[in-house]
């Protein structure tokens, strides 16, 4: 498996606050890479980064071989970026949504409709995609979003806390539609404070701290390392 | 360019939505009432009007002002009595106006004595037709007493006109502009420029303040929704979602600027013809004193509308980028607002030329101020100003425009924000 995108020693300053001190990590092809931590630890800082919204203060970032720096039109070619509160347009039918989105990515009418069809798949809302956003809930419009980041079966998709602010059901679902896409061969980039929905969905996480890399490797690795028996007891035990 | 177009497309759709088109349907219905009440009330005041007249005196004189009431534009409903009593009757008739002729009226006129006639206004509201009677009934006897005194001093001095008599000074007035000279009146050329240009300023604030307003609350609206994140994560350039969001809201504001227009020519009867009808007799002094507009004049005024609205839609993009929602993108349009409407007072009741060096310069330094003033300006020749004018503004719209593409390019369009406790910009 070849390395999809490669951050080293990368630092973000914002006035006289460092949120991250010198972030470096992997993520290879076909793989759920999970960045796990507190709030405040600087993962979405790194995730915003990586999807062109923030620029570095230092360090590097590459993805398939273009350097964020020089070719970021490159990394909005190739990744999905699904932001912790995104939202969608609400005057917009989820299907019309869907369609504008994809457009941006198709080269032609027949890829917009086989984006479109992939997003239908996904998501789930068979005739509510007919309605208006506005009339989504929280769940149904997360999904929606999803979706979307999914359809284009990008090199990477970044996932910003999928699951945040979602019920019980709603996040089962949500886990189980990024779960069964990888398989596909997309490459996940996903952060959550929730560290059990981590190990349950991640190849390998990083566990981030202050805007550090503590430690880094596959759940059952990081487990059998600190001897611990979930990654909330091995985060503990990193950051002491 | 594919996924600009796309963008704008959707831009237009998002700001041409439902409840736009029902509020400016609402408006041309609301502006079409007041227009076609305003259109009533003035057929009524033009229509021939009932006035109650009560001749005391039934001297030839006074018959003689009865039938020039007649001759004008009124029906006469002559009433005989007590004038106490025609009053209580006329009160509660549905007459509105009561000539008395007092007794000794014409025996008083005839030897040169102070004369006067009784007039009654009945209010029952305010309307046009009320207002208008009355001061028609004003001229006519400003008209009569022109006319007996014409008639007293050709009886006394029949060899002199009543004419020079009365004013042996002849003005004959003539207006210079620049090397340009015409003879008529000053007042005439005033009065038909403001005419010709009274609803320019109008359109001009009208497109100012809704491109500007589309574009804040276009991108006040991504922010609420929480969308310009991932918008700014897909394949377009950022310039082109910058010019996207503006074109797009420069159109909607000119359609619904456009249709306010309408609507306020409807409400308030503006039309060309109405226009050229008021000005056709004055044109030929105009044209001699090289007051029209060339092509070349046009496409100064036309660059200088131009500018000036690419730096309205690039100041309310950055003031949209400052705004969290909806709300606080209404509060930071005031603003905008206030610096459209300081040069539309001041075209409509000033003249930039004769204010004093350091207003005329803080007048001028708002950029949205040029067009405002350019067709005097161009009309009057002086086309420095409207040079200068132009080069202002599109260094203005250069700085802008980088600064705005700028911000979407960095950090910024995400971090900046306006804290109002410490009342300063956080980059």
């Amino acid at each position: 498996m070849g390395v999809v995108l490669e951050v080293q020693d990368l630092k973000k300053r914002y006035g006289s606050l460092e949120a991250l001190k010198g972030v470096s990590f992997k993520v290879e092809e076909g793989e759920i890479f999970g960045l796990i931590g507190p709030n405040g630890a600087g993962k979405t800082t790194t995730l915003r980064i990586i999807a062109t919204l923030l620029t570095p203060t230092d360090g590097r970032v590459t993805f398939l071989g273009y350097d964020l720096k020089k070719h970021p039109e490159k990394f909005r070619e190739h990744i999905s970026y699904l932001p912790e509160e995104a939202g969608a347009y609400r005057n917009m039918k989820g299907i019309d949504y869907l369609n504008f989105m994809a457009r941006f990515y198709a080269r032609d009418e027949a890829q917009v409709k086989e984006y479109v069809e992939r997003a239908e798949r996904i998501c789930g809302l068979g005739e509510r995609l007919k309605d208006k956003v506005g009339t989504y809930s929280k769940g149904m419009t997360r999904k929606l979003l999803l979706a979307r980041a999914l359809m284009t079966k990008p090199a990477l998709a970044i996932l910003d806390e999928p699951t945040s602010g979602l019920d019980v059901i709603n996040s089962l679902e949500v886990r189980e539609m990024i779960k069964g896409f990888t398989k596909e061969g997309v490459s996940v980039l996903l952060s959550s404070h929730n560290m059990l929905e981590v190990e349950f969905l991640s190849d390998r996480v990083a566990l981030i701290d202050r805007g550090l890399i503590l430690d880094s490797g596959t759940p059952q690795g990081l487990k059998e390392k600190y001897q611990a028996s979930n990654l909330e007891i091995v985060f503990r035990s990193a950051v002491r | 360019m594919k996924n600009f177009t796309h963008l704008l497309v959707k831009e237009i759709k998002e700001l041409l939505n439902k409840q736009l088109i029902i509020s400016l349907a609402f408006i041309l219905i609301i502006f079409n009432f007041i227009g076609n009440v305003t259109k009533s009330e003035m057929k009524k005041a033009m229509a021939k009007q009932k006035v109650a007249v009560l001749d005391l005196d039934r001297s030839p004189v006074s018959r003689n002002l009865i039938g020039a009431l007649n001759a004008a534009n009124f029906i006469i409903e002559e009433k005989s009595g007590d004038k106490n009593k025609v009053v209580d009757e006329i009160r509660h008739s549905s007459l509105d106006l009561l000539v008395v002729i007092p007794e000794g009226f014409g025996e008083k006129a005839t030897k040169f004595q102070p004369v006067e006639v009784e007039t009654y206004s009945f209010l029952r509201g305010v309307s046009l037709a009320g207002r208008s009677k009355s001061e028609v009934v004003r001229m006519l006897l400003n008209s009569t007493n022109e006319y007996l005194s014409n008639e007293f001093l050709k009886a006394k001095i029949p060899e002199v006109d009543p004419k020079l008599l009365k004013a042996p000074i002849k003005n004959r007035e003539y207006v210079i502009i620049k090397d340009k000279q015409a003879e008529g009146s000053s007042a005439l050329v005033i009065g038909a420029m403001t005419a010709q240009n009274f609803i320019l300023p109008v359109i001009l604030m009208m497109i100012i303040m809704y491109s500007a307003q589309m574009v804040i609350t276009a991108i006040a609206m991504e922010k609420q929704n929480k969308t310009l994140e991932t918008l700014l994560t897909v394949p377009i350039s950022r310039t082109s979602i910058v010019m996207a969001k503006m074109l797009a809201a420069a159109l909607v504001g000119l359609i619904s600027a456009a249709i306010y227009i309408l609507g306020f020519r409807k409400a308030f009867s503006f039309s060309e013809g109405d226009i050229g009808q008021a000005l056709s007799g004055v044109a030929p002094l105009l044209k001699q004193l090289g007051l029209t507009i060339n092509t070349q004049g046009y496409v100064l005024f036309g660059i200088s509308l131009f500018l000036t609205i690419l730096c309205a839609l690039a100041l309310a993009t950055i003031l949209g980028v400052l705004a969290e929602d909806y709300r606080t993108a209404q509060s930071l349009s005031f603003p905008l607002i206030f610096l459209v409407m300081v040069p539309y007072f001041i075209s409509l009741f000033a003249d930039i030329n004769s204010m004093s060096l350091p207003a005329k310069l803080l007048v001028l330094a708002i950029p949205f101020s040029h067009p405002f003033f350019a067709m005097t300006n161009i009309m009057f020749g002086h086309l420095n100003m409207v040079y200068l004018g132009i080069v202002y503004n599109f260094l203005f719209v250069a700085v802008l425009l980088y600064w705005t593409t700028k911000i979407f390019s960095t950090d910024r369009v995400l971090t900046m924000k306006l804290k109002w406790g410490k009342k300063k910009v956080v980059l």
